[in-house]
């Protein structure tokens, strides 16, 4: 707070200015150890004993660092199923990006005739269940090409699944570039390609960021299509499996679980942890504002 | 490079430039931009807006998936036998119930969060909150439900063993049963939900807060007025336009909520979680031989319904001027 700011209040004592202070940041803090607490209490499962996962303890009296391991040699569908979520979210991600970005690039700087009806339906598609109603003529639709029960069958409807979305952020992020670079770039004779990717691309990184990881996170937990489209676990993707999977029995002890569950969600905390300064500013740029 | 661009636009200028050559320029750049929409098209149409009216049509046949009989059209058959069908208004009225649950905590805590977390001033703290708040927000979706079926869960859950072995309010012949079907579940995941979007909404919140100039409440705080006076009169009207989003937003995704009941519930007809969604799931891909054109239609009806709440929601919450 600046000198400014505080000569500015009417005198209060320091305690009082402090005791606003410090019960502000108590109810912060109360609602922080709630969103972590959930997390923690996985982490600390998979690392217990299994007689100590039973007992309910948070803290355990013997741990056991071995689940790990133990699942990766033991669960012979772990692998499948990691690969399935692995290549299913990757393509998935690529493509709606890739397209996302091509259409934000044309609907803001091409400025093709009929692009205001375009905005339109995708702005409608976001307040219409479509992902629930269309399910009927999506199954029908695999089916019909033949993909029921094929993973790389699901990239297809993932695509859509937040291209509307993504499609709408790029636009407000591409909107933030001049229109000026963009002419200046083609007087230059530069293709639009090579505007896009050279000059316009780099300028949005931020809202490339956003696009990335709604997409990622969306395709890596969708449950209502996988479990539709597809019949055999070794089909399915990693969350599906484990909504599925009824736990303490066998293979799927609560440590186990618990082991897996950190392993398909960590990778996704780590990767936003990282990128969180971009992840920001985009979201400013294009969801806020957009 | 720098050469060939300097003659380039020398030959650009110098050019006259007819109208013919103009509108084939103009035509050009038309045709480019719709080769770079060109793949979101198709995706779009083919998954999103073709299958719309691909069902909407159903939901005027008797089709079934697995019969080998042709569709006929029936008119408005299904949507009178769905309308005259009790079951139908109780699914609906179980979504609007959820939404009912939901939709307030889901926008106050936030809300209350984002005034909070306003005032932090030290720089560190305030981005270790926000990165912390955004963590739900980056776990899919799945993988929130998988989490909170372990927390409500009757025999490890965290939340019973609180209940029974810490505190000792309930013993576990009667400790709660939250989810399966029971009276519990529609709070218990309207909980669960809240915890979801609780940093995501909080963020959007303090994007609004963040565009509202700090001297205004100072000075309106000089002038005498009360916390609750700058929140009602400066900030909330700040707040309206996000607001309204938001609860449009919520209230679309919390009636049409379906892996939740899938995951949760199951498909017995007497449980809260069957709403609408899952009554339409049911008939379509559980059911004898998959009446899809009966679940066209309470699809539609379900659709339709929400859409025209979400119509009233935006004139009551659109920002006034």
């Amino acid at each position: 707070m600046s000198d400014a700011a505080l000569s500015a209040k009417p005198e209060r004592s320091w305690f009082a200015e402090n005791k606003a202070s410090i019960i502000r940041h108590g109810v912060i803090n109360i609602f922080m150890l709630i969103i972590l607490a959930p997390l923690a209490w996985v982490l600390m499962m998979s690392i217990k004993s299994r007689p100590d996962a039973m007992r309910g303890d948070f803290w355990p009296r013997k741990f056991d660092f071995g689940t790990y391991a133990y699942v990766f040699e033991k669960i012979d569908t772990l692998p499948v199923n990691l690969w399935n979520s692995i290549y299913v979210t990757g393509l998935t991600t690529l493509f709606t990006s890739i397209f996302a970005i091509l259409a934000g690039y044309a609907l803001v700087h091409m400025r093709p005739k009929g692009g205001g009806i375009v905005v339109v339906a995708l702005l409608v598609s976001l307040y219409f269940p479509t992902r629930v109603v269309s399910i009927i003529s999506v199954y029908e639709i695999q089916s019909s090409l033949g993909l029921i029960n094929k993973t790389w069958g699901l990239i297809l409807p993932y695509i859509t699944l937040n291209l509307a979305i993504s499609i709408l952020i790029m636009r407000s992020v591409f909107q933030l570039v001049p229109h000026e670079v963009v002419e200046a770039a083609k007087v230059d004779g530069a293709g639009p390609v090579r505007t896009l990717w050279e000059i316009v691309l780099p300028m949005a990184r931020n809202g490339l960021v956003v696009i990335f990881i709604v997409n990622f996170v969306t395709a890596w937990g969708e449950f209502l299509l996988c479990s539709t489209l597809t019949n055999d676990q070794t089909a399915r993707t990693m969350p599906v499996v484990l909504a599925g999977a009824q736990g303490g029995l066998g293979q799927w002890s609560w440590p186990n679980l618990a082991a897996v569950y950190m392993i398909v969600v960590t990778p996704g905390i780590i990767a936003f942890t990282f990128a969180q300064k971009l992840f920001f500013k985009g979201l400013m740029e294009g969801v806020v504002k957009g | 490079m720098v050469e060939t661009t300097a003659s380039d636009r020398m030959t650009t200028s110098l050019a006259p430039q007819s109208s013919l050559g103009e509108r084939w320029a103009a035509l050009r750049n038309t045709m480019s931009a719709w080769w770079f929409l060109l793949p979101a098209i198709v995706f779009f149409v083919g998954y999103q807006v073709y299958p719309i009216f691909r069902v909407l049509w159903i939901s005027f046949t008797d089709y079934e998936f697995l019969s080998s009989d042709p569709a006929q059209f029936v008119g408005f058959a299904n949507y009178i036998t769905a309308l005259n069908d009790p079951l139908m208004w109780a699914s609906l009225w179980r979504a609007a119930l959820f939404t009912l649950m939901f939709l307030p905590g889901t926008i106050i805590l936030p809300l209350l969060l984002a005034i909070l977390i306003d005032k932090v001033t030290n720089a560190k703290l305030a981005t270790f909150y926000r990165v912390v708040l955004l963590i739900p927000a980056v776990i899919p979706s799945t993988l929130v439900f998988v989490l909170w079926k372990w927390m409500y869960n009757y025999q490890v859950g965290p939340i019973n063993h609180f209940l029974v072995d810490v505190t000792g309010l309930f013993t576990l012949q009667n400790a709660p049963q939250w989810l399966g079907g029971t009276p519990l579940t529609l709070p218990a995941i309207a909980v669960m939900e809240w915890w979801w979007g609780l940093g995501y909404h909080t963020i959007f919140f303090l994007a609004g807060l963040a565009a509202i100039p700090k001297d205004l409440p100072e000075a309106a705080r000089i002038d005498g007025a009360s916390e609750w006076k700058i929140f009602w009169h400066i900030t909330r009207p700040a707040l309206a336009p996000i607001m309204m989003i938001l609860v449009v937003l919520r209230f679309g995704s919390a009636m049409a909520v379906i892996d939740e009941y899938l995951i949760f519930g199951g498909f017995n007809r007497d449980t809260p979680t069957y709403t609408w969604t899952i009554f339409m799931y049911d008939q379509a891909f559980k059911l004898g031989l998959w009446r899809q054109g009966f679940a066209a239609a309470i699809g539609m009806i379900g659709a339709l319904g929400m859409m025209v709440v979400m119509v009233i929601l935006i004139r009551i919450f659109r920002p006034k001027g």
